[in-house]
């Protein structure tokens, strides 16, 4: 009786409960730890001077942001993750759609198929990058021999040393390895509408075409926006899978911004510098979590209604 | 058809013919199976046949012969610091120290997330969101100073414990959503027979959840396996490189045999292959929950 009334006091909020707090607390200390305080760090050290181990740290203001808005190698570097991040989101959010839809029919060997395009979400970044370099290798690399089944080229692309292929280069391998995910959210998705939608459209007379376009797609519109969402943010934070695979080039075509912070930190020993493109990043990051957050907040309003 | 009123459009009847609307539908199943598949084949194939074959162009694209020759290479060099055993041995040490780290931690946060809504429990889900979605490159810098400072570099624990924090959110997630499909009267049941909530949590809710834990266990430990970027800025000495680093390194090397390359590749996916296939079910769960719940 007297666990009883406990509950019922904390549930009706007149002592304050301070167990959650107590659990919350070394999880904030230890992001406080490793995420905050690094960023505020890195905020400090965009308005100083610190070449790493080469000079001592100076206050220079705001030297390094007027440096980096007139720095042309910064702005291509954000055209790049522009461009990664949609090709990334259209293909990946793309091919995930029709595999969950594929997913979603009846047919035999459905899930061998299933497991075989789980594939490559499995898969590690840097097996990845491994494959590909040997699959697109210029004098070796397979891909030459299918090209060439397919196109009247004499000799065989330059593929990720080339700069026109690079950029579509890295978005198909970053697509290749992110679209098994947003299928997987998909198809679960799709296996939770009631299927007396589906028979109250057929009763109607809708074809198949109409079916998805009026049952299906304003149930999954909501899951695909967040999801375009989140695949940008995957698409800004990709390193290992771009540094690997082209280090940045050709001539910067592949260099978003990440690689730049890295390359500025630990090829120039430029850590201000990378810092401040950093703070740069962290601005674009921040903004589109906002905007994730405000997705799904609209999402759960919609559910709740 | 329990109303036989309606009528039924002709295209629902079952005809023998009924196969052929659906071979788009396999032609497009196999297209994808086969973009998912080849690479995965291509880099099996150049493991296990001998090496001239695959520098032959154009390439054969069934196997001609089998040799085991690499596996020799790779796991029993002289130079220990370029042997993929050891890589992989490190790399186990690391995930196995974040998977542990993690645990405790991503229990305590799923439980709290789990229960009644707090005050501040906005602030907390903000908080880790915003971890989740941080790239890593952007802390980098401050971090490798830092760390570089303390002479805390060349640690295996050190680079665990980095790997966790951003690791921990989407544990936590995943984990809250297997707290709450425990009901209520199961837990307010273990109250009435008076346990305390850490008890009941101790003993109730984590026996149950114990499939859940082991997704949680899998994403850590992989996080951990699979991380490239601070593994390769703060692990300098080649004794101490994990699968990542080594196999990043064989990459800058020019002169790599590509059949040894691709055997380590296969060796580093090996594992989380087959664990991600067997838990994928919780992680998507999870994945979608934190990404689609925060």
């Amino acid at each position: 009786m007297a666990a009883q009334a406990a509950i019922n006091k904390s549930a009706s909020g007149r002592r304050r409960d301070y167990l959650p707090y107590m659990l919350a607390l070394p999880i904030i200390l230890y992001e406080t730890i490793f995420i905050l305080i690094p960023i505020v760090q890195q905020l400090v050290s965009s308005f100083t001077s610190d070449m790493f181990g080469i000079s001592a740290v100076k206050w220079v203001g705001l030297a390094n942001y007027d440096r980096m808005l007139s720095d042309k190698y910064f702005w291509n570097s954000m055209r790049v993750t522009l461009s990664f991040m949609g090709g990334t989101v259209i293909v990946a959010v793309g091919a995930g759609l029709i595999a969950a839809l594929l997913m979603n029919q009846n047919f035999r060997g459905r899930s061998v198929a299933r497991a075989i395009m789980t594939l490559p979400w499995a898969f590690p970044d840097l097996p990845t990058v491994l494959i590909f370099m040997w699959i697109f290798n210029p004098s070796f690399g397979v891909m030459n021999l299918f090209v060439r089944w397919i196109l009247p080229i004499e000799q065989n692309p330059k593929w990720m040393m080339d700069i026109n292929l690079a950029l579509p280069l890295v978005i198909m391998i970053a697509a290749w390895k992110a679209f098994p995910f947003y299928g997987l959210v998909t198809l679960s998705v799709l296996q939770s509408i009631p299927s007396e939608l589906y028979e109250a459209a057929k009763v109607d007379g809708a074809t198949r075409l109409q079916s998805f376009r009026y049952v299906t797609l304003p149930e999954i519109i909501p899951t695909l926006m967040l999801m375009g969402v989140l695949a940008c943010i995957f698409a800004f934070r990709q390193f290992a899978l771009i540094f690997l695979f082209t280090g940045g080039g050709p001539a910067r075509t592949t260099e978003t911004l990440v690689v730049a912070v890295y390359k500025a930190a630990f090829n120039s020993f430029d850590f201000s510098y990378g810092a401040t493109i950093g703070m740069a990043g962290f601005v674009a990051v921040f903004a589109i979590t906002l905007l994730f957050a405000y997705l799904q907040r609209r999402q759960e309003a919609e559910a709740a209604s | 058809m329990t109303t036989p009123t309606i009528p039924v459009p002709a295209r629902t009847l079952a005809s023998p013919f009924h196969w052929v609307r659906r071979i788009p539908m396999y032609i497009l199943v196999l297209l994808f199976c086969i973009v998912t598949a080849f690479p995965v084949y291509w880099m099996t194939l150049s493991v296990f046949q001998p090496i001239e074959y695959s520098l032959t162009y154009p390439p054969p694209l069934f196997p001609q012969a089998i040799s085991f020759d690499v596996f020799q290479e790779i796991f029993s060099g002289q130079d220990t610091a370029q042997r993929v055993d050891v890589w992989i041995f490190n790399s186990i040490i690391l995930a196995s120290m974040t998977t542990v780290i993690c645990l405790g931690l991503s229990i305590l946060g799923a439980f709290a997330l789990s229960g009644k809504r707090w005050r501040g429990q906005g602030m907390f889900g903000l908080l880790l969101l915003m971890t989740q979605m941080l790239p890593e490159a952007l802390i980098v810098i401050p971090l490798y100073a830092t760390i570089d400072k303390l002479k805390m570099k060349d640690s295996l624990l050190t680079l665990a414990l980095v790997d966790t924090a951003f690791v921990l959110p989407i544990c936590i997630w995943i984990l809250k959503n297997v707290f709450d499909t425990i009901p209520n009267e199961i837990r307010d049941a273990a109250l009435v027979d008076g346990c305390n909530r850490m008890k009941m949590l101790w003993k109730i809710m984590l026996p149950i959840s114990a499939p859940g834990l082991v997704a949680v266990g899998v994403v850590a430990f992989f996080h951990a396996w699979n991380e490239y970027l601070f593994a390769a800025s703060l692990i300098g000495n080649r004794h101490l490189y994990t699968a990542s680093v080594g196999l990043g390194s064989m990459i800058s090397m020019i002169d790599t045999p590509i059949d040894k390359l691709m055997a380590g590749g296969l060796m580093f996916s090996i594992f989380p292959v087959i664990f991600y296939l067997m838990v994928q079910r919780y992680i998507v769960a999870g994945l979608s929950a934190g990404a689609v719940k925060g």
